[in-house]
């Protein structure tokens, strides 16, 4: 593991990492009740590549994620997505780096159930004030296979739908990187497995940057790397997974 | 159970507050109409008492009449008060004499109240009578050049004993000397009247009075009741007079204020249940949206074998805790509310003796009761609503807040809610039986119920084309903030109907004014041929007909007619009529005449009003039995059938009979025309030159006089305004809470924007869209509805003399813009909360 530390620090790779952070700790609370949820974290996440970030419960990987996305605020240490170190951003600054350089995937409620499926996609945009690119809209929207739902609203729409809905509004601003927090965590196996294809797809043909938290080994297998968080900790890390193999070090690790 | 109610209001403290504001703005006018108007009748009692008190009986003739103009009663001869000195248990007899008399101040100009009278009166010699007015400074005044003056009058004029002042009469105006300055007990005056006092003779000279008195007072000789008296005095004088005791005397006067106070009563109740009657939208409201968060909660309760009569009452019994808190705290503020208008009538000139605020039992009951009962009686359907969900729904992940309605019932019940409300409304206004005012009242808020039922079947379409500049132009966040006001409709249409009801009445009242301006102005154009309009202090004395005389006499004026008014009996109802000079008046105002003529009438009689002779089955020449103050019964003869001007009593009387038929001779109205090829400005001079003496007449021509008009009409408009805003402050809470409340709910979603890339600024901007196209959804509503109460209104009054429909457009699109401005000021509290919420909590919590 340290050989990704190492080059993190020595800041080498800058163009080959969409996003770094070095240092990064998080503590909740104050004095007796603080609980220290990252623990100086260290980590890169390569452009166009695919990472799976897992643990136990508690250890950390929400934290880490939304640290990195600029949805939280570190203690200490610093990250940088694309050129921009995010500690000392105000709030204006944060949120507009997110509406640019960051897309969303949550485990639950990813849409606004007011809007239809094909506003649901184009939102970050429209706040923005820009319209899509249309080729790519229309290369997203195929990715993901929802060209006949887009006049839907959440609500007429199932669990797997309404998560490929909220990929795609990630993918479609092109950001630097996209988060995703479980976003299989509520779905059958089959919707799970969709979703999965749409990302590692996004990955290969779009070239995307992807980190997904995930408790599920066979998840992780989708992915090119998997980081492993204990007490906030990264404990280890893995390339190439399978299920097997990730199993087997949870085992491991676990044990 | 209750231990769950208790923590259920704890955990919705801040929202529980705003609506409980509501009630408690409710029933805090309310309480204030009370204690105002108790504090009032005591504050008179207590002075009548002191006036009336050294009189043990008193004896003046019957009233024949009693009408809008107050009563009125002929005098009595003066040897009646000779007569009834003789009667054995009369110690003292004396007569005495009052009617209208007014100072002019050190500036020249008249002093007025503000709806007081302005009166003289004889001051008596028997001591015992002397006991109602203190002397405060000066001796008593005796001989015709001398004066008491009120204490208030003098205080304010700068009055001294020994001062010249000029007082002016139905007769030519007179010069005193200020003999003496009177109180009444603690007060300094009789309820914002001025008093000038003379003695008896003077007092009969310059009051109009002589030979004659208009009450006889008695005092008892030792050892015999003042009952017993009275009915003595009544034996012996007979069944013209009525006699009362002293006390009867101040209890009469009494009723006279209290009258008066009911009516000032009844009025603010009447904005005080608007009020409260808004306020019980936002309870629904804000219940309704409270309740529908707790779904889950009320699920589980009743999946662990809670009936739903149990979370019935756990619902309703918190609701009957805030309704009793907000009631507290309304009587409280109630108190303050009394306080504010009794400045305000202070303010008006209604000068009130300070006694200490009455609050009565009667008015904490009422309160405390209604503020209860309204904010049960608005949480009793959203209760009902909540507790019917299924215990199932405390398992499932998405809960289904609102059940799908039948859109065909809503149309339905709202339809036929509001045609009831029309036809209560039409029945009131057109039929003329019952208590018309009920049904108007009822009818109106019978129709606001039947629209706040049909509006949400509107909501989604008028929403979307409100919405559709802010969704055009304000980027997503007007975007959102469309769909976020069409996405719940019950929602949007109860919070909007609140503002509807408050907008309906403030456009409607600025219709009726605006149509009132505009029939005064026709009719003034139409039938008014003068070029000088002469009125009397307001308050609508008259003045001396003396005017008329010297106007008539200047060599630039063809004509001057002066009008009087007076009521009579016609087959034993109350109705008024004009005293004109049919030569003068027909010169000055234009009266078409179907039969006869109204020079005629030069010899005396009547002319009457072509449909008021068909309703009677009238022709020229028939007479007419008719009871007058003065002279009682007598038959008249119609001279006369004219068409209605829009400006003429029904009846026109002869001068020459006024005179003999009526006490007071005071011209209400003069109407002047200037001789042809006299420059206005010559006109103007020589009609100003005639009233110098009388200051209290105002000379206008005809733009002025229309000006003047419109003037007191804005006045009242703009009391009706101030009254209404509470009910406009009511809905604008509402507001508030509709928006805070949805935040709350929304919070997910809130947090979902700002992670997606949404900056505070917007997300305030979505929130404030909303704002403004709810606010704009019930001012269009509330506008729509006022506009056709108001045609409503004025048609039903055609006959009255509003002839006129007109819409003041500036007005009411002001109103528009008020409305969306004060959904942006709304919108500041709520946009800020859904500005600041935590995003990881949003999108993290369950
Ligand atoms: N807002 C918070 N306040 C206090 N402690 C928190 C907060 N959020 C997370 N934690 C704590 O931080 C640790 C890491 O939490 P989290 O990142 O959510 O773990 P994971 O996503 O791996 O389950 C846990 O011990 C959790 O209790
Ligand atoms: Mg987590």
């Amino acid at each position: 593991m340290s050989d990704i530390g190492e080059r993190v620090r020595g800041g080498e790779a800058r163009d080959v990492l969409a996003v770094r952070a070095v240092g990064v700790s998080k503590v909740y609370g104050h004095g007796d009740n603080a609980v220290r949820a990252l623990d100086d974290v260290t980590v890169g996440f390569a452009s166009g590549q695919f990472t799976a970030v897992m643990g136990p419960s508690g250890s950390g990987k929400s934290t880490l994620l939304h640290c990195l996305a600029g949805l939280d605020r570190m203690t200490s240490g610093q990250i940088w997505i694309a050129d921009t170190e995010l500690s000392g951003l105000s709030d204006r600054r944060l949120t507009l780096l997110r509406r640019e350089r960051v897309g969303f995937v949550f485990q639950a409620f990813n849409l606004i159930p007011t809007l239809t499926a094909a506003e649901n996609v184009e939102l970050p945009l429209a706040i923005a004030g820009r319209r899509p690119e249309r080729a790519w809209y229309d290369r997203v929207i195929d990715a993901v296979g929802l060209r006949g739902r887009l006049g839907h609203r959440p609500a007429q729409l199932s669990g797997g739908e309404q998560q490929r809905v909220a990929g795609a509004r990630a993918l479609v601003s092109r950001p630097t990187i996209i988060f995703a927090d479980e976003p299989t965590g509520n779905l059958d196996s089959r919707s799970s497995a969709e979703m999965l294809r749409f990302m590692r797809r996004s990955v290969d043909e779009f070239g995307q940057t992807i980190v997904m938290v995930t408790h599920d080994p066979s998840a992780a297998a989708f992915s090119d790397r998997v980081l492993f968080l204990a007490d906030g900790r990264v404990v280890d890390e893995m390339a190439d997974p399978t299920a097997e193999k990730v199993l087997d070090l949870m085992k491991r690790l676990g044990g | 159970m209750w231990k769950l109610t208790l923590k259920g209001l704890l955990s919705h403290k801040l929202r529980l507050m705003l609506t409980a504001l509501a009630i408690v703005l409710g029933v805090g006018f309310v309480t204030g109409t009370y204690v105002l108007t108790d504090t009032i009748n005591k504050t008179f009692d207590e002075l009548f008492t002191q006036v009336t008190k050294g009189v043990d009986v008193a004896v003046r003739t019957k009233a024949s009449f009693t009408g809008q103009a107050g009563e009125q009663r002929a005098p009595m001869p003066a040897p009646l008060r000779d007569r009834i000195a003789g009667i054995p248990g009369v110690k003292a007899a004396e007569g005495s004499v009052s009617g209208y008399a007014q100072f002019v101040g050190k500036d020249g100009k008249p002093v007025t109240t503000g709806g007081a009278p302005t009166f003289g009166t004889s001051l008596g010699t028997v001591p015992e009578f002397q006991a109602a007015g203190t002397i405060r400074a000066g001796h008593r005044p005796s001989g015709p050049g001398e004066v008491a003056v009120d204490a208030r009058t003098a205080e304010r004029e700068g009055f001294r004993i020994g001062d010249r002042v000029t007082i002016l009469f139905q007769g030519r105006p007179g010069e005193f000397t200020v003999g003496a300055i009177i109180g009444y007990g603690k007060a300094d005056n009789l309820a914002g009247a001025t008093m000038a006092g003379f003695d008896l003779a003077t007092a009969q000279k310059v009051l109009n009075r002589p030979g004659v008195y208009d009450e006889i007072d008695v005092v008892a000789a030792p050892g015999i009741s003042d009952q017993a008296l009275r009915d003595r005095v009544q034996a012996a004088v007979g069944g013209t007079y009525q006699v009362l005791t002293g006390e009867q005397l101040a209890e009469e006067y009494s009723t006279l204020i209290a009258q008066f106070t009911k009516f000032i009563n009844y009025a603010l109740l009447a904005f005080a249940f608007t009020a409260l009657f808004v306020g019980s939208f936002i309870i629904v409201n804000t219940f309704s949206i409270i309740l529908a968060q707790r779904t889950r909660e009320l699920a589980l309760l009743r999946c662990l074998g809670a009936s739903r009569r149990q979370l019935l009452a756990s619902v309703l019994g918190e609701a009957s805790i805030v309704g009793l808190l907000a009631s507290v705290v309304g009587l409280g503020v109630g108190v303050l509310i009394a306080v504010a208008l009794n400045a305000a009538f202070t303010a008006l000139g209604v000068d009130l003796p300070s006694t200490t605020l009455e609050v009565r039992p009667r008015t904490i009951l009422v309160s405390l009761l209604l503020g209860l009962v309204v904010t049960v009686a608005a949480s009793v359907l959203p209760a009902v609503r909540a507790t019917r969900v299924p215990p199932m729904a405390a398992l499932q992940q998405h809960i289904v807040t609102a059940l799908p309605h039948s859109v065909r019932r809503r149309a339905l019940a709202g339809g036929l809610i509001t045609v009831t409300g029309v036809a209560l409304l039409l029945n009131g206004l057109f039929a003329g039986q019952g208590d018309r005012l009920l049904n108007v009242s009822v009818g109106a808020l019978v129709v606001f119920l039947g629209i706040a039922v049909l509006s949400p079947l509107i909501v989604r379409p008028l929403a979307r084309l409100l919405g559709w500049p802010f969704a055009r132009w304000a980027g997503e966040p007007g975007k959102l903030a469309r769909q976020n006001a069409m996405r719940s409709p019950r929602r949007t249409a109860s919070t909007a109907a609140a503002l509807m009801i408050g907008l309906a009445l403030v456009s409607f009242v600025a219709i009726f004014a605006s149509s009132i301006k505009a029939s005064v102005n026709s009719t003034l154009d139409e039938s008014v041929s003068a070029d000088y309009i002469l009125t009397g202090p307001s308050g609508g004395l008259g003045f001396s007909p003396e005017v008329v005389k010297r106007l008539a006499a200047q060599p630039e004026i063809e004509s001057a007619s002066g009008l009087r008014l007076g009521m009579f009996k016609l087959d034993g109802r109350t109705q008024q009529l004009a005293g004109v000079d049919p030569i003068a008046y027909g010169r000055t105002v234009r009266t078409e005449t179907t039969s006869g003529d109204l020079a005629d009438m030069v010899g005396g009689d009547i002319a009457v009003r072509e449909n008021t002779a068909e309703e009677h089955g009238w022709k020229v020449g028939d007479t007419v039995a008719m009871e007058f103050p003065v002279g009682g019964v007598q038959r008249k003869q119609i001279k006369a059938i004219f068409k209605d001007n829009r400006l003429n009593n029904a009846y026109l009387l002869a001068m020459t009979d006024y005179t003999r038929h009526y006490t007071d001779q005071l011209d209400f109205l003069a109407f002047v025309k200037a001789k042809e090829g006299v420059t206005a400005a010559a006109s103007r001079a020589a009609v100003e030159r005639a009233v110098r003496d009388f200051p209290v007449v105002q000379v206008k021509d005809q733009a002025e006089y229309k000006q003047d008009q419109a003037r007191q009409v804005d006045q009242i408009l703009a009391l009706f305004y101030v009254l209404l805003v509470l009910a406009v402050v009511i809905a604008f809470i509402g507001i508030v809470n509709t928006l805070a409340l949805s935040v709350l709910e929304r919070i997910r979603e809130l947090g979902l924007l700002r992670a997606v890339g949404m900056t505070r600024g917007q997300l305030r901007a979505m929130v404030r869209w909303e704002a403004v196209i709810i606010a704009v959804f019930g001012a269009v509503l509330g506008l729509a509805v006022g506009v056709v109460f108001g045609w409503t209104l004025v048609r039903a009054l055609h006959e009255q003399g509003i002839t006129e429909f007109a819409v003041p457009m500036g007005t009411l699109f002001g109103f528009l813009v008020a409305a969306a401005l004060a959904g942006v000021l709304a919108a500041v509290f709520p946009g800020r909360r859904a500005a600041r919420i935590d995003i990881l909590r949003a999108i993290t919590t369950e």
